[in-house]
């Protein structure tokens, strides 16, 4: 379970930071400004443009990725132990 | 009892102790003896049946299980034999993991988890400095002064006792004259906290491992924080002008004092319940029957 636990928090660190680092390169006007939400620029070329792509996935997978060892698959143990708990009750 | 069981009753088991290898014909006494017989197991671990020490590295040598088989020595052994049986046994009982491992050796754990944990940090450091370069502001206006002028967050309170002025009483007998001013006021308030807190470790060494152990301290603690915390709105007084100055004074020193009672109540209440347990297992007393 706490191996779950690491799983879940390295990839919501390992991937925030990569999120982190894009969205302050093109999605931060100024420090006293937006930081790092605010829109995505326009023309900047193929290679930022990739990395805007980038960045989203690696939001996306922080927050799947932490839900889905911290919460799928632990929910998914429990509900098969509970049904094989019950098939044995019913023998 | 036949005759080649003899020996081993009497000089058996000096035979033994010699450090010699145990001669066929002892070997053969021994083997006998099981028809002679249940022997009683004793606590040296002689005898038949499971013994009372298992064998492992510490098992006895023969010289000293013979030395604890008369008089004083044998009554110390089986005294400390029988304490130790029995708290092996609350282990064994207890539902603390004990660790075999008290410590690791410096190298190679230590310093190589140190060292990895350095590298991280310092490459952290230096990757978020090269790949978000820090903002510089421009230069202070030397000229203007701020609208809001407050410490850093941790010296809050310390800032609200000089914002004491409210309190500062003034005496009739100087006509109204209050007999020391608002600053130097505050002032002594600081002082009057600082030498408290810097009173406490002699009146209290801190011995306790849970609030609940001694729950004056603890309410005293949770009573401080509360007590900081309360003072740091005084400064702010202006930023959140909802609350009437009165009600601002009031709330700041008695808050501290409410806090105190809730927390020395519940931890007082709490105690029983959670010294039995912390005794049993850092203690390993035995169970009230």
């Amino acid at each position: 379970m706490a191996d779950e636990f690491m799983k879940g928090f390295g990839i919501l660190m390992g991937s925030g930071l990569l999120w982190f680092t894009i969205a302050s390169w093109f999605n931060t006007p100024g420090f006293e400004d937006t930081q790092l939400i605010a829109p995505n620029p326009d023309d900047v070329g193929l290679y930022a443009d990739v990395l805007i792509a980038v960045k989203d996935i690696a939001f996306w997978f922080a927050i799947l990725g932490a839900l889905t060892f911290w919460v799928l698959i632990p929910a998914a143990r429990e509900g098969r132990r509970a049904y094989e708990d019950r098939q044995k009750n019913a023998e | 009892m036949s005759e080649e069981n003899q020996p081993r009753t009497d000089g058996g088991e000096e035979a033994q102790t010699d450090g010699g290898k145990r001669s066929d014909a002892t070997r053969s006494s021994s083997d006998l003896r099981s028809d002679g017989g249940e022997e009683e197991p004793q606590t040296d671990g002689s005898g038949g049946g499971v013994p009372a020490v298992p064998p492992d590295d510490e098992t006895p040598t023969w010289r000293e299980r013979k030395e604890r088989t008369q008089g004083l020595s044998r009554l110390t052994y089986e005294y400390f034999e029988r304490s130790r049986r029995e708290d092996q046994d609350l282990r064994q009982e207890s539902t603390y993991v004990e660790r075999d491992v008290l410590a690791f050796p410096t190298w190679p754990h230590e310093t190589i988890r140190n060292l990895s944990l350095t590298f991280f940090f310092v490459g952290m450091m230096l990757f978020v400095s090269a790949a978000l370069p820090p903002h510089m502001p421009s230069p202070a206006d030397p000229s203007s002064t701020p609208e809001v002028i407050l410490p850093d967050w941790y010296l809050y309170w310390s800032f609200g006792l000089l914002h004491l002025d409210p309190i500062n009483p003034d005496l009739a007998i100087l006509g109204g004259e209050k007999l020391m001013s608002d600053r130097v006021y505050g002032v002594m308030a600081n002082i009057v906290v600082v030498s408290f807190i810097a009173i406490v470790p002699f009146l209290n060494k801190g011995s306790a491992r849970r609030p609940v152990e001694e729950p004056f301290w603890a309410a005293l603690g949770v009573g401080g924080i509360v007590f900081a915390i309360t003072l740091a709105a005084l400064p702010l007084q202006d930023l959140i002008g909802f609350i009437p100055t009165e009600l601002l004074f009031n709330l700041a020193f008695f808050l501290p004092v409410i806090t105190f009672f809730i927390a020395y109540a519940m931890l007082k209440t709490m105690r029983e319940g959670y010294m039995y347990s912390l005794n049993r297992r850092y203690y390993r007393l035995r169970p009230p029957r």
